[in-house]
């Protein structure tokens, strides 16, 4: 019972928190050069772990897929198959569970630690909004990095699965590249980014309300990075399901 | 000069930061029963020597003995064992969050005596609550006590062992200063009880006099010994003078 | 200048703050002090709206704090300068612009102005030429003193600060007093300082206020305070 309680706070909590940055973000453009600087940030820090896991998944995918089309000679649609699912599901997901255990987990510790040395505080006496001036920049420079990320990711993937299936199925560049767009086609693509859209905002919006909510010293710094990891790769999971289901439905049919 | 050999002894330590000499050929000794306190402005090196004097970091140049030993070349089982006669009290008490008041110290003591009855255990944790004034608050968690409370619990848990050398890294550091001095008069009461030798670094001169023994003030590559309360109070250098009366203007440099 | 009626203030079932009537006149410096926990921090975080009073008011410079809002405490916090426990400097800017922080937001300044209030701050505070620095380059002592600087160089009418000696040695704790003094002479600042350290108060104070378990014991001037019969007060001199 608490625990259904607690986490139903936790997301009215994280709702509200994502109005009220709604609300701040009308100075956004006032602030374009700290959002700029958050979005490259964000970028390069998670710019080699995205590109790597991004060509392993597509490598790993088209050996995955190799397998069981071999089976109905149909090694053709590879490149196509392979290409499709990781745009439309897999590298989104991924890119979003990278981000949030490197970017989510230093974002909810960087203001967990302001909260606790009086920094938010401080702000607030100098006559600044926290939420604009700390918040806002942050929340935007994940949602904008993760659509770098995301292309980039994808870009490697393919490059993966190219060079696994001319070393293993032996097929060669162009025909794997042949039946992309044929089957990665714009619902694939509409999915992706509608996809990595959706998890970006999820971990914005939870990484920086549990480390803006930290409260006390080091040890609740700790913890509130520790649930900000944890609820959020739950939250991103749920987002996947319901996105996928509100997808289907607008656009198959 | 007293006859006895040193507890800890520090031989030619020489230490530094990138290009920032901190010890150039320091060498000290501590000797058994001895109460030294460590004043200083910060930077002067005197965390760092408390650290030198645990084994915790060692220097660049100099050697550390520990009852003649050497400590870098201690063997496993001897290590084992000046680990075992060493208490340390961090500066933020290092107290396990996790683990009620009660099981701080039997966690530590079941740990060192595994051969001991709970029922034995459990005599000795009692007498050591008892000193430090926790006896009533067994059941409750680290996070639940005041800020004094915990750093008697950091104490006694430094103490279970009974250790023969007990170092204290800044024991007050943020208390009032009311609680502050009836912690370190703990700290004394239970160093004559143990007949333990005491190491303490502290930034309060009050604690200091309180404690010494023999203070020791600490400024980079000039580490002057002055004594007691009196003798500290009318130590004939300059800088002892500045820094100790807190006089803005002086020999030291802004720090 | 600032005054408490009937000020109440709770966290959970704990009460912070029991029935407080305290009157700060202009111009003077006035210590709260305290044991550990009675609410002194509080009290000073109620008079910049960082927290809020359960019942009661807060009137500072004519404003009453107790029913502004958020947007509305700028007015406050523009003339209410509050240097903090910790140094609380922005880690991700350098000294220069977190003394100049303040400045950008609060006030209209070219940047000379600016330039020129943080290079002036930073020299009363005995800190020149470390504009270029970054905070983690400084010591403990140098970050209290830069979080002075960005306080200070908004002219605040009122100064407030917690705990601003503690964990400093000797020399540096002389120095923020004779700062906290120099202030209060120099532009006539109102101060009211948190702490714990009765030999600061006695050497700067104008008044001085004792809090305990949220009521006030006394109050009156360095003298009273030496004659002072309560138990509390006299272990408080006994570090004198």
């Amino acid at each position: 019972m608490t625990i259904i309680t607690k986490n139903l706070q936790v997301l009215g909590g994280s709702v509200g928190f994502f109005i009220e940055i709604m609300s701040s973000s009308a100075h956004t453009f006032r602030n374009r050069e700290e959002v700029f600087n958050q979005t490259l940030h964000v970028f390069w820090q998670s710019l080699l772990t995205t590109g790597f896991a991004g060509f392993f998944v597509g490598a790993i995918m088209a050996l995955q897929f190799t397998l069981q089309m071999e089976v109905f000679s149909a090694l053709s649609y590879l490149g196509g198959l392979v290409t499709s699912a990781t745009v439309r599901e897999v590298g989104p997901l991924l890119i979003a569970f990278l981000l949030s255990g490197k970017i989510g987990a230093f974002t909810s510790a960087e203001l967990g630690t302001m909260k606790v040395s009086e920094q938010i505080d401080a702000i607030r006496c100098l006559g600044a909004d926290p939420i604009e001036e700390v918040i806002v920049p942050r929340f935007f420079g994940i949602v904008l990095a993760s659509f770098f990320l995301l292309t980039v990711g994808l870009m490697c993937s393919l490059f993966g699965g190219i060079l696994m299936a001319s070393i293993f199925a032996g097929i060669p560049w162009e025909q794997y590249i042949r039946h992309v767009p044929t089957i990665m086609n714009g619902f694939s693509l509409t999915s992706g980014v509608v996809k990595c859209f959706s998890f970006s905002l999820v971990i914005a919006t939870l990484c920086t309300y549990r480390g803006y909510s930290v409260r006390g010293g080091a040890k609740e710094v700790g913890e509130g990075v520790v649930q900000a990891a944890t609820q959020t790769m739950i939250s991103l999971v749920l987002a996947d399901w319901v996105s996928s289901l509100i997808l289907e439905e607008l656009l198959n049919v | 000069m007293q006859s006895a050999d040193p507890i800890i002894e520090l031989r030619g330590v020489g230490h530094q930061f990138d290009d920032l000499v901190v010890f150039e050929n320091f060498n000290l000794k501590v000797f058994s029963g001895d109460s030294l306190v460590l004043v200083g402005p910060s930077g002067s090196g005197k965390s760092l020597l408390l650290k030198f004097m645990t084994g915790l970091v060692a220097p660049d140049q100099g050697e550390v003995f520990y009852r003649g030993q050497l400590l870098s070349t201690l063997s496993k089982k001897d290590q084992q064992s000046f680990l075992a006669e060493v208490g340390m009290l961090f500066q933020q008490n290092a107290l396990f969050d996790s683990m009620k008041v009660y099981d701080n110290l039997d966690f530590v003591l079941g740990e060192a005596k595994p051969d001991w009855k709970s029922s034995q255990r459990e005599a000795e944790i009692v007498k050591f609550l008892t000193a430090v004034g926790l006896d009533h608050v067994p059941q409750l968690f680290p996070g639940e006590l005041s800020g004094g409370m915990q750093k008697r619990l950091g104490i006694a848990r430094a103490l279970v062992l009974q250790p023969k050398l007990v170092f204290y890294d800044d024991p007050t550091a943020g208390l009032d200063p009311i609680t502050s001095r009836q912690i370190i008069q703990m700290i004394l009461d239970l160093k004559k009880q143990l007949n333990a030798t005491i190491v303490t670094v502290t930034h309060d001169m009050m604690r200091a006099y309180q404690l010494a023994g023999e203070i020791m003030v600490c400024f980079p590559r000039d580490f002057i010994k002055t004594g007691g309360k009196e003798e500290t109070l009318h130590h004939s250098n300059a800088k002892v003078q500045q820094f100790i009366h807190g006089d803005v203007k002086g020999p030291l440099e802004a720090l | 200048m600032i005054e408490f009626k009937n000020l109440n203030k709770s966290f959970g079932d704990r009460q912070i703050l029991k029935d407080l009537n305290i009157d700060i006149p202009q111009g003077k410096i006035v210590f709260v002090l305290g044991m550990s926990g009675t609410g002194k921090s509080v009290l000073l975080k109620n008079i910049v709206g960082l927290l809020k009073p359960d019942s009661g008011e807060i009137w500072v410079d004519g404003f009453p704090v107790h029913e502004m809002s958020e947007k509305q405490m700028s007015q406050v916090r523009k003339i209410c300068g509050m240097v903090f426990q910790q140094p609380a400097l922005f880690d991700f800017i350098d000294v220069y612009e977190n003394v100049a922080y303040g400045l950008r937001r609060h006030e209209r300044l070219r940047e000379e102005q600016i330039q020129e209030r943080v290079v002036e701050s930073l020299a009363l505070v005995g800190l020149k030429g470390i504009e270029k620095k970054w905070p983690h380059e400084l010591s403990y002592g140098m970050k209290k003193r830069v979080s002075l600087a960005r306080t200070v160089a908004l002219k605040p009418k009122i100064l407030l600060f917690d705990e601003p000696t503690t964990g400093l040695d000797p020399i540096s704790t002389s120095r923020v007093n004779e700062l906290i003094l120099d202030l209060s002479r120099k532009l006539g600042t109102t101060s009211i300082v948190v702490s714990h350290d009765m030999k600061s108060a006695l050497s700067v104070a104008d008044h001085i206020i004792v809090l305990d378990k949220g009521r006030m014991l006394s109050q009156g001037s360095p003298t009273d305070m030496r004659n002072s019969s309560e138990h509390l007060i006299q272990e408080f001199l006994q570090e004198v």
